[in-house]
């Protein structure tokens, strides 16, 4: 972070703050860091727009005409350094990795390892022939950490990959004039004094107080969300310089004319620079499912622990020397990790990743995966989210009465009444009087997806009358332009004048179009059904409704008029002179209106009533005018029909908006200015007691202010905040998409900035993605408990073995090779299967998940997992352990104690039961023999652990069995038992021995029973909700 | 474990909770609800779990094993046995060499005559080899079954009768004594053809019994581990004693034991032995050291 520069920029500007802030020099780094971060939240504190452009000049010691001196240039650049954005601190490649590899639940997985070494070496230190067991238990736990780790990093810089590819490469050039000489230098080159010249289509390559213009117009979209373009002149309309037409902004685009201007700031201090280092600045929180993580291995560890000292404990008691007992208590720490879950919840998440990336939605990290479905509030910015991003005619008003056009993006709407006379004249003046033109080649593009050169209303038009009347290029070449007067600030109008269709008419025809009001100034009569009727006072105010109307709804209003100049005093070949109009512009005959908006997208009124329906939030957030915002919000259901703001109570009932208790009103819309003004608590005010909010006018550190308001949110009086989900594309928005638990940029209008800010990018810009993203996010962690809940029962029958090893001296029944067997094969498939699993209910009717409450894991998933199916699991593995024994000659009875002598390697004459004598390796084989049958049995009762782990409260028989990869899953794991059972060589491979078939039935009677346990546990979970059984097993 | 609820402060609180009086985040009647409910389901499990050991053990035959394919073909084993395969001693530190000679005590304590007296119970089965003795089917129909008697006095100068109570340890000639595991209703069949066998151990080879020969297990050995002399019925294992008819029903039985004596062997070396038995239904292991044969390693020292 550059704050020695922001110093810099302060002395610059700023001089009487450098003065307050001189005695805390002092501070230590950290403290001015925070201030640092506070003083960029601040509204940007340029002043250069209202001084005077000598004033200016002298400032940088530059001049109007010849610029600066290249030395003064070279003695700039190297106070300031280059003209270009400091790159956010990229992480190293190394420190991502390591990240992987040690991140969240690796942590467990190494402590497992360490102890598992650690283990070895205090065996290899005091015995002679150590068994390898921890050994390979450290090995394969490593293996499976540094594996994974790999495997998720890929995967991340696979969208990674993604995004570079969205990156401009194109070095930036920019035209200075430098000792009176115009040069082409490298945009990183200029420096603050230079005098810069822009024309349409060239981004500006710094912060511009623009000194003359020539109908210059920027779009500073990318700065402050508004898609209009403003017309930038040498005046300072505005206090605030971001609202002031005489500065232009760094990376900002000039969309037509040319301009000069002295730059101001360059780089990092530009506002553009301001912003971007806030957001680099910014730190993000922990992702929720990394808390849920975190959270599980409290769980897990504490478990582990407990169990390990209890049995530490008895160790000691039963008369284990001390190091025994510390390796029983290292190996019993270790069972409990549950080796295979790693890679299970990464698969699990990679795959919701990639459904979703199918879904337009293209998740950065792969812990944001979930971050959706527990998100409960959405700031959406406006522009390009919940809009089209193009303006659209929407309404017109001819012959007294308002027309609707069609707005949707695939014209599926109604049209309206195209015959009248009126619709025809105020169709060719839209035409004529226009200077927007389809670009070239794009004959076979439907009209609304073609480009078009010329500002935003002009292309509605253009759009707008192509598709209504036909090509709009033949009706231009039939009436011949002969002399045209462009728009400028202080006509507010553009008109032009043509020659007639009719070619025996000689009559020139003018046509206007401009602001309604100046327009209807220069009538005298008004069209109506084709006819020409004076205007009256009626009209008029007909016409004012109509324009009180279209501009209520937030739409741009433009008037149209047009007159046939008479023939006597415009002859054919009068010379008309725009620059000193020698011709008529009064008396016209007014027309009619047409209004623009930039309409919703289709989708979004129904995902936004699909948010409010799952329990979320939608605030929208603009930098437009309220007005435009409110009728947005208004047409896509951020603010639902019928709920109205303290304004509209106000008009209604007639009394001053200070009457009405803002109590009432449930949705508000609050300009960016008063946001300044209120305290932090009024703002908590605001967001807790109304529903539907709308924040106009905002700038970007006010998004900032209100992301972090709505994560103070507390819901449900629970002490954990919000959860918020944040969209945007300019770089406006980038400090917001950082701050937010999850930042959503627009893959095809977002800016760099923006997604490397964001979390998620949505690659087709549309709000409604975000649902899939919040279903999905919902169904994966719902999918996640049942598959955790699935991997964690194995973990019973496989420590239990080893317990009763210790306490009762058995014979091991089940080996570590042969755990891992389960849980880094055969468990893989059926658990990753269940990430594919259907959701149980409507989870988009469901309110958004309490994170304080409503955990990944919690003890309830603990409690059924390891005290109940675990355990019935483990006595299915058990019985078939004893089953294998007993047919082979050795009694339960006879087993007890057994292992000292059944252990020794000298010991070859070993009695069963039946007095038959065994040599060491005989009774070995029989004992891996029941490992793996200990292994196939606990394949078995997983078969049922799958089936019940499908669902959390219905049955199984309302499920059904649809999941085609469970199924599959299920074959997976039985067909992989028994080829590690019957595959020659495994004896010495993995010392695992052929079962005969019947042992295959053993635990059978255990799968069968957990089925019918969990089927009854469900019924009464579902008969009796809110019952003792919910409370304490409905995970 | 689901503390940390109300911060750092909370471990008190979580483990009583004075207010709403909870002892670990529960309340006593839930304790007592949730340990009811755990009693109730590990009394049914539990209840389940030794009714199936129940219906395993009603599937089983009391008198021979469902399986016997990992206990045949028998093992041979040894006494005293060896700890890593070895059996090292001083000859002039008795403490280096009495746990053997205990061992061998302890187990040829079985076999001493006073031990086989009862008539009811054994019966002589001849001072030669002979073939099996059928003794009936294998169920409870005909009772227990009579033991063939083992004299001890067939093991010669290994059967400690003689004023050598060290078995030969002390000298320097070492005894083993050798046995061919127990297996029920196992027939071990003379071996068919003498391709297999050693030469030395030819002279051994008869009728009705199954020869052992024990020779150097490394080629540099064969000249350092002399004499070695085999003692018992046929100098193997005489037919007679088997089959085994387990257990319940052959209480007393008596395995035939061969004793092998070393009397030659060279002091202060490692030397590596290996006795085998031979059959034709006797199988031997790459893995198992012990599954019809067994290697040892001797290293007496003088000094």
């Amino acid at each position: 972070m550059g704050y020695g520069r922001s110093d810099s920029y302060r002395v610059a500007t700023t001089t009487e703050k450098d003065e307050k802030e001189s005695p805390k020099k002092a501070d230590t780094k950290a403290e001015k860091k925070i201030k640092d971060m506070d003083d960029l939240k601040k509204e940007v504190p340029l002043t250069e727009h209202k001084m005077s452009v000598e004033e200016v000049c002298q400032k940088y010691s530059t001049d109007i005409v010849q610029g600066l001196t290249n030395a003064k240039a070279a003695e700039y650049l190297a106070r300031d350094g280059p003209n270009a954005l400091t790159p956010p601190p990229t992480t190293p490649e190394w420190v991502k990795f390591c990240r992987q590899l040690f991140g969240g639940f690796s942590i467990l997985l190494w402590t497992g390892a360490i102890l598992c070494f650690l283990a070895y070496a205090i065996q290899a230190a005091t015995e002679d022939e150590p068994a390898g067991d921890n050994l390979y238990l450290g090995i394969v736990l490593s293996a499976v950490v540094i594996i994974t780790g790999c495997f998720s990093y890929f995967q991340e810089a696979k969208s990674s990959k993604i995004m570079e590819s969205f990156k401009n490469m194109v070095p930036q050039q920019a035209l200075v004039i430098r000792e009176g000489e115009k040069m082409q230098i490298n945009a990183e080159e200029v420096v603050a004094g230079d005098l810069v010249e822009v024309k349409g289509g060239d981004r500006i390559p710094a912060d511009l107080r623009i000194v003359s213009s020539h109908g210059c117009k920027v779009d500073n979209s990318s700065l402050t969300g508004e898609s209009e373009p403003q017309t930038r002149s040498p005046d300072c309309t505005h206090d605030n310089p971001l609202e002031t037409r005489n500065v232009a902004f760094f990376s900002t685009n000039c969309v037509e004319g040319t301009a000069r201007g002295i730059v101001v700031c360059t780089g990092d201090r530009t506002v553009m620079g301001r912003i971007a280092t806030l957001t680099s600045g910014l730190e993000s929180g922990k992702t929720p499912i990394a808390k849920e993580i975190e959270h599980f291995i409290h769980l897990i560890t504490g478990v582990a622990v407990f169990l390990g000292i209890t049995f530490f404990i008895l160790a000691v008691c039963l008369g284990y020397t001390w190091l025994e007992a510390v390796i029983f208590l290292i190996g019993i720490i270790v069972a409990n990790v549950p080796e295979g879950l790693l890679a299970t919840v990464t698969v699990c998440l990679t795959l919701t990743a990639k459904r979703m990336a199918r879904k337009n939605c293209l998740v950065k990290n792969l812990e944001a995966v979930e971050t959706l479905g527990s998100t409960s509030t959405i700031c959406s910015d406006k522009t390009g989210t919940l809009t089209q991003n193009r303006m659209t005619v929407a309404h017109m008003w001819f012959d007294n009465q308002i027309h609707e056009a069609d707005t949707t993006e695939d014209q599926s709407g109604a049209s309206f009444d195209k015959s009248s006379e009126t619709w025809l004249a105020l169709a060719r003046v839209a035409a004529l009087c226009n200077r927007a033109q389809f670009k070239a080649a794009q004959d076979q593009l439907p009209i609304l997806k073609r480009d078009v050169a010329g500002d935003a209303s002009e292309s509605a038009l253009l759009k707008c009358i192509e598709l209504s009347c036909g090509s709009v290029k033949q009706m231009r070449e039939k009436n011949k332009k002969v002399a045209e007067i462009p728009f400028n600030s202080t006509n507010k109008y553009q008109l032009s004048v043509h020659e007639t269709e009719n070619e025996e008419d000689n009559r020139y025809l003018l046509v206007m179009k401009g602001a309604p009001e100046r327009i209807l100034d220069r009538c005298s009569t008004i069209l109506i059904q084709g006819k020409e009727q004076p205007m009256d006072e009626e009209m008029k105010d007909a016409f004012q409704n109509a324009y009180m109307e279209l501009g209520g709804l937030g739409e741009r209003v433009l008037g149209f008029c047009h007159l046939l100049m008479p023939e006597d005093q415009y002859p054919k070949g009068f010379a008309f002179d725009c620059d000193d109009v020698n011709f008529t512009t009064e008396n016209l005959c007014f027309v009619g209106l047409m209004s623009m908006i930039d309409p919703p997208r289709a989708a979004v009124p129904d995902a936004v009533g699909k948010c409010r329906s799952a329990g979320i939030k939608v605030i929208m957030v603009t930098g437009d005018h309220p007005i435009t915002a409110k009728a947005i919000a208004k047409g896509v259901g951020i603010i639902s029909e019928g709920n109205e703001t303290v304004e509209d109570i106000a008009s209604r009932l007639n009394i001053p908006v200070s009457q009405v208790n803002p109590r009432d009103a449930k949705a508000c819309v609050i300009h960016g200015t008063d946001l300044k003004d209120l305290s932090q608590e009024q703002m908590d005010d605001i967001l807790r007691n109304h529903t539907e909010i709308v924040f106009a006018r905002t700038s970007p550190q006010q998004k900032l202010i209100i992301v972090e308001g709505c994560q103070r949110q507390v819901r449900h009086t629970q002490t954990d905040g919000a959860i918020v989900a944040v969209t945007g594309d300019g770089v406006n928005d980038s400090p917001a998409l950082k701050k937010a638990d999850i930042g959503v940029a627009m893959g095809i209008s977002g800016s760099d900035v923006s997604k490397q800010a964001a979390d998620m990018i949505l690659l087709d810009d549309n709000f409604a993605s975000i649902v899939t993203g919040v279903e999905e996010g919902r169904l994966i962690f719902d999918n996640l408990k049942k598959s955790i809940a699935y991997t964690l029962t194995s973990n019973i029958p496989e420590i239990t073995p080893f317990l009763f090893f210790i306490l009762v001296n058995i014979p091991l029944p089940l080996g570590t090779i042969t755990i891992l067997c389960i849980d880094l094969g055969t468990d893989m498939v059926p658990a990753i299967s269940l990430a594919y699993e259907a959701a149980e209910s409507d989870i988009m009717k469901r309110q958004p998940r309490n994170p304080t409450r409503d955990k990944l894991v919690n003890e309830r998933l603990i409690s059924i997992a390891y005290g109940q199916i675990g355990m019935i699991q483990a006595l299915g593995g058990f019985f078939s352990y004893f089953v294998i024994l007993a047919e082979n000659g050795f009694l339960p009875s006879l087993l007890v104690g057994i292992r000292l002598n059944w252990d020794d390697r000298s010991n070859n004459d070993l009695e069963d039961s039946y007095g038959q004598q065994w040599t060491y390796e005989q009774r070995k084989i029989v004992e891996y023999t029941c490992h793996t049958a200990f292994f196939v049995s606990i394949v078995v009762v997983q078969w049922a652990d799958v089936i019940i782990c499908k669902t959390r409260r219905n049955s199984v028989f309302q499920q059904g069995m649809r999941n085609k990869i469970l199924i599959f899953g299920l074959f997976e794991e039985t067909a992989l038992a028994a080829f590690l059972s019957y595959t020659p060589g495994m004896d010495v491979a993995l010392r695992m021995y052929p079962l005969k078939p019947s042992w295959w039935f053993c635990a059978f009677p255990y799968s069968f029973l957990i089925f019918v346990y969990d089927e009854i546990r469900k019924l009464i979970l579902r008969r009796n909700p809110g019952g003792w059984v919910e409370k304490e097993t409905y995970y | 474990m689901s503390a940390n609820k109300e911060g750092d402060g909370g471990w008190k609180s979580f483990l009583w909770n004075s207010e709403r009086k909870e002892f670990l985040g529960r309340t006593g009647s839930s304790w007592f609800k949730i340990f009811l409910f755990y009693l109730i389901f590990y009394g049914c499990l539990a209840g389940i779990f030794i009714g199936t050991i129940q219906a395993l053990l009603l599937t089983l035959s009391d008198y021979k094993p469902t399986y016997q394919d990992r206990v045949a073909p028998p093992g041979l084993s040894h006494t005293p046995r060896s700890e890593k395969f070895e059996i090292s001693y001083n000859l002039n530190d008795p403490q280096t060499y009495v746990k053997y000679v205990k061992s061998i005590s302890t187990f040829l304590d079985t076999y001493s005559d006073e031990r086989q007296e009862e008539k009811a119970k054994f019966e002589d089965c001849g001072d030669v080899p002979r073939t099996y003795t059928e003794r009936g089917d294998l169920d409870s129909e005909n009772g227990v079954r009579m033991a063939c008697r083992f004299k001890r006095s067939w093991l010669g100068e290994c059967a400690g009768l003689a004023n050598d109570d060290t078995y030969g340890f002390k000298t320097g000639e070492p005894c083993l004594i050798a046995k061919l595991n127990r297996i029920v209703n196992f027939r071990p069949r003379p071996p068919t053809s003498n391709a297999s066998i050693p030469e030395a151990g030819m002279v051994r080879v008869q009728p009705n019994v199954i020869p052992i020969h024990c020779q150097n297990k490394r080629e540099e050995d064969a000249n350092k581990i002399g004499e070695i002399r085999y003692f018992g019925l046929g100098n193997g294992f005489p037919l007679q004693y088997y089959p085994y008819y387990g257990k319940l029903l052959h209480p007393q039985y008596l395995q035939p034991l061969v004793a092998i004596k070393f009397t030659n062997l060279t002091f202060n070396e490692e030397l590596r032995l290996e006795c085998k038995v031979y059959g034709a239904n006797i199988d031997y292991s790459e893995k198992d050291r012990y599954q019809g044969r067994f290697d040892v390693k001797f290293t007496i020292s003088n000094s």
